[in-house]
């Protein structure tokens, strides 16, 4: 069957570790670090020197001045508030919709047969293009943005879901059976932990493309934002603008994409994968 | 599979068609849900248009050449910027799985650019290289770049270093070893993250074209919508789905295929 | 049978150490960052000649740096302190004179077993035809006719490692490092496995140098065992197998075969039990 593709498969590792002379960290940890300065320097002084046309890539200390003035001013933080609202509001909708579908996909026929084939078809379409659908339906505020992200986080969710919740191994869920757990005791306290690894792949896949959805609904939709922000300035040819744009973007992307990463590392510390 | 007989395989053909059908029926339950919906009045045939006249549409489209000219276009832009990221992906990717000078260079770069929504990157390719072909494509090469980069990364660290030894006592020279071995055994990741960057390239090239074109299907479906003419811009919705979907399908086969030798 | 006379004359070769043969030197590994000093130091000062032609075991409790010593002979870890000299030179990196075989067999997945037996005889040149030929012939020698266009997943773990012995074999190495290749082997094939390689070495004249922890497999294998100890690596003592060189199902009931693998279990478990004692 084509629907779900399982993103984390068990990584196959050698029998035995590599025997390897362990890298020194500190040294790479300098090494990336004066990698990211040096090219901030270059990016400063590219553009300071008219190595670069300061239209194309404005200096760096422009671009922060005009995020240091725009945070003074607190459009920064209602710009950036607004983007993760309606980022994290899709994306939680869709996990609160995906995870319990998922799950009942996998113990009940008769939802499996409604929904298998929904997300086989719905998996791989581009959900961006219905975007006009939406704005159509539910007009052009938070809502439609919401539902956009929303319908765009729900497919790998679902998939990831009921990828780890099928195709479990028995033992642990017997071993609990001959212990005395009950079936919904023996859902909560065996199968949801046992599919958490593929769940929590599932979420990271999701939010990603609910960031990229978000991002498009404020350029096509206005109503402020990172994006409706970004395209403003991008239609006015204020450079300066778009690329404290991007630097506003990268590090919510981070913060965010980190934040469920530090996540995964909490909920899965008896998991093989947390030994590195 | 055993292949039936000639006697045998009209049953078989119905039963196929009837399993098929039973597989597929919540979507046809959709669609006459849809259908419900619009015919008794309980939302407007200017909010849901009839599936008849969807249709209609887009035969009437398919037939003026107008949405095959704008899909042609359209994955025309996906296509090369694609095409670009998996080649420049994979190359970069080896080399960071193999040299660490390479590595500590390029992997601080992966690690800030990779959670940042590339869809950001509109306004920006667009300021670079304004409204035609080569903004869209550079726009998607980037936003493809990382998850091949990623892909292929991941997959050569991740080889069985016994595997490389082994080519090594064979008498295979380094370079030898990244092409011969590092590369087909990585090849599960790189299918995988190549399969991501296919998905992303549909995403920027619709996204993109909604922005900053005067054409491909994502301007279609923009200005049909702009011009109200909403049965037109459902039939253009569902055909870029449908090609979406379609490219998917044939992309998995494409891997699996490339990977026969993984099934027992 | 001539067989025994080409034993009695490969020992008698060994007096002749200076041209052929391993020579181990000296040879001390650590792991970790040596020169912060965390290191762990895997192997101390090994000094060991292995003849040419010889089937050499090295036996030890796990961690004791067995595999650790092979992969320095095979080129694939630097050498940081020491020497090792083979016929063709100080070893400085890996070559098809010391093939190996690994206990995870190794095999390239996406390769049938033909393919994986032509890639060694490739790398050396061979091309066309006589590569062809030449990799039947080495497939026949494990037995897995009617199997050369299988791919590596669709075959047992006894087959997989046949096929990675063929693959091995092919290149015609001078040496053979075989790194515990039959452990992920079920008893029976393991068994079988021993036999099917004992034969090979005695028709092929090949130096062997086999790690294990199983004492009846080195003791029915080798010619001369090395007794390894752990934390640090060291070789505590190395024991003639005053066996006759065609061994077989028999040799398993032979008094002298029971006896030795009795005296070298002690041996062994003095080193196991002061490995755990030491933790």
């Amino acid at each position: 069957m084509a629907t779900v593709q399982a993103t984390s498969r068990g990584s196959l590792k050698a029998k035995r570790a590599t025997p390897r002379i362990a890298p020194d960290r500190l040294v790479d940890i300098t090494v990336q670090a004066g990698v990211i300065v040096v090219l901030c320097l270059a990016w400063e002084f590219g553009a300071r020197v008219g190595a670069i046309n300061p239209f194309l890539l404005p200096s760096l200390s422009d671009v922060l001045a005009r995020i240091w003035a725009d945070a003074m001013s607190g459009t920064v933080f209602v710009d950036l508030g607004l983007t993760l609202y309606r980022t994290l509001a899709g994306f939680l909708i869709a996990a609160a919709l995906g995870i319990p579908i998922g799950v009942l996909m996998a113990r009940s026929a008769t939802v499996r047969w409604f929904f298998d084939p929904l997300i086989s078809v719905g998996f791989p379409m581009p959900k961006i293009a219905f975007l006009p659908i939406f704005i159509l339906w539910f007009d052009i505020y938070d809502t439609s943005k919401i539902i956009m992200v929303t319908f765009s986080c729900f497919f790998p969710i679902v998939a990831a879901t009921y990828a780890g919740t099928t195709g479990q191994d028995k033992w642990p869920i017997w071993s609990a059976r001959a212990l005395g757990a009950r079936e919904h005791e023996i859902l909560w306290e065996v199968r949801l932990p046992l599919a958490l690894p593929q769940i929590l792949t599932g979420l990271q896949v999701a939010l990603p493309v609910g960031m990229i959805t978000t991002i498009v609904t404020e350029m096509l939709m206005g109503g402020r934002g990172v994006g409706g922000s970004m395209i403003m300035a991008g239609r006015f040819a204020d450079s300066v603008g778009v690329f404290a744009g991007i630097v506003e973007i990268v590090f919510l992307g981070f913060a965010v994409v980190r934040s469920l990463e530090m996540l995964r590392a909490r909920l899965l510390v008896w998991h093989p994968e947390a030994r590195k | 599979m055993p292949r039936a007989g000639t006697g045998t395989g009209g049953i078989n053909m119905l039963l196929d068609i009837s399993r098929g059908a039973l597989r597929y029926s919540p979507i046809a339950i959709l669609l006459i849900v849809w259908e419900l919906l619009g015919a008794t009045g309980l939302i407007s045939r200017q909010m849901l248009p009839g599936l008849g006249e969807i249709f209609g549409e887009l035969v009437a489209a398919v037939v003026s050449g107008d949405l095959l000219y704008n899909c042609a276009r359209s994955l025309m832009r996906a296509g090369s910027g694609l095409l670009c990221a998996v080649v420049v992906g994979i190359v970069a990717g080896l080399l960071m799985a193999s040299f660490r000078p390479l590595r500590l260079l390029i992997n601080p770069i992966v690690q800030i650019f990779y959670p940042m929504p590339k869809s950001a990157l509109i306004p920006v390719v667009m300021i670079w290289l304004g409204l035609g072909d080569a903004s869209k494509i550079l726009l998607i090469f980037l936003g493809c770049l990382l998850p091949v980069v990623v892909g292929t990364y991941n997959g050569a660290r991740g080889i069985n270093p016994f595997m490389i030894w082994s080519a090594r006592s064979l008498g295979a020279s380094k370079l030898e070893v990244i092409h011969e071995i590092v590369l087909p055994g990585a090849m599960p990741e790189i299918l995988n993250g190549v399969r991501t960057a296919l998905a992303f390239s549909f995403i920027l090239m619709v996204s993109s074209e909604f922005l900053i074109a005067t054409d491909g299907v994502g301007y279609m479906i923009s200005s049909l919508g702009d011009g109200g003419i909403y049965p037109a811009m459902f039939a253009v919705i569902f055909f870029v789905a449908g090609i979406g979907f379609l490219a998917d399908r044939i992309y998995a086969a494409f891997a699996r295929r490339q990977l026969a030798w993984r099934e027992a | 049978m001539t067989t025994v006379a080409m034993a009695a004359d490969a020992r008698h070769e060994a007096a002749d150490r200076a041209r052929t043969g391993i020579h181990i030197d000296n040879v001390t590994h650590s792991y970790g960052a040596r020169a912060s000093g965390r290191g762990v130091v895997a192997l101390n000062r090994i000094c060991l000649d292995i003849a040419d032609g010889e089937f050499h075991a090295l036996l030890g409790p796990s961690g004791c740096g067995k595999s650790t010593l092979l992969y320095l002979i095979g080129g694939f870890l630097p050498i940081q302190e020491g020497a090792i000299v083979t016929t063709n030179g100080p070893v400085t990196q890996p070559g098809p004179d010391r093939a190996i075989v690994f206990q995870n067999f190794a095999l390239f997945p996406w390769k049938t077993v033909k393919q994986n037996v032509l890639y060694g005889l490739r790398k050396q040149g061979l091309k066309g035809e006589d590569a062809e030929e030449r990799a039947r012939d080495y497939i026949n020698l494990v037995h897995l006719s009617g199997f050369e266009d299988a791919y590596p997943s669709q075959l047992s773990g006894g087959m997989q490692q046949r096929a990675a012995i063929a693959r091995t074999l092919a290149v015609d190495p001078k040496t053979l490092l075989m790194d515990e290749p039959f452990g992920a082997l079920d008893a029976q094939t393991r068994r079988v496995m021993q036999e099917e390689l004992r034969a090979i070495w005695g028709r092929s004249r090949k130096t062997v140098v086999f790690v294990t922890h199983d004492v009846q497999e080195a003791v029915f294998l080798a010619d001369r065992i090395s007794i390894m100890s752990s934390r640090p690596g060291r070789i505590e003592h190395v024991i003639d197998v005053s066996l006759p060189r065609d061994r077989g199902e028999d040799t398993l009931e032979d008094r002298e075969f029971i006896h030795l693998s009795e005296q070298i279990w002690r041996l062994v478990r003095e080193q196991a039990v002061a490995a755990t004692r030491g933790r």
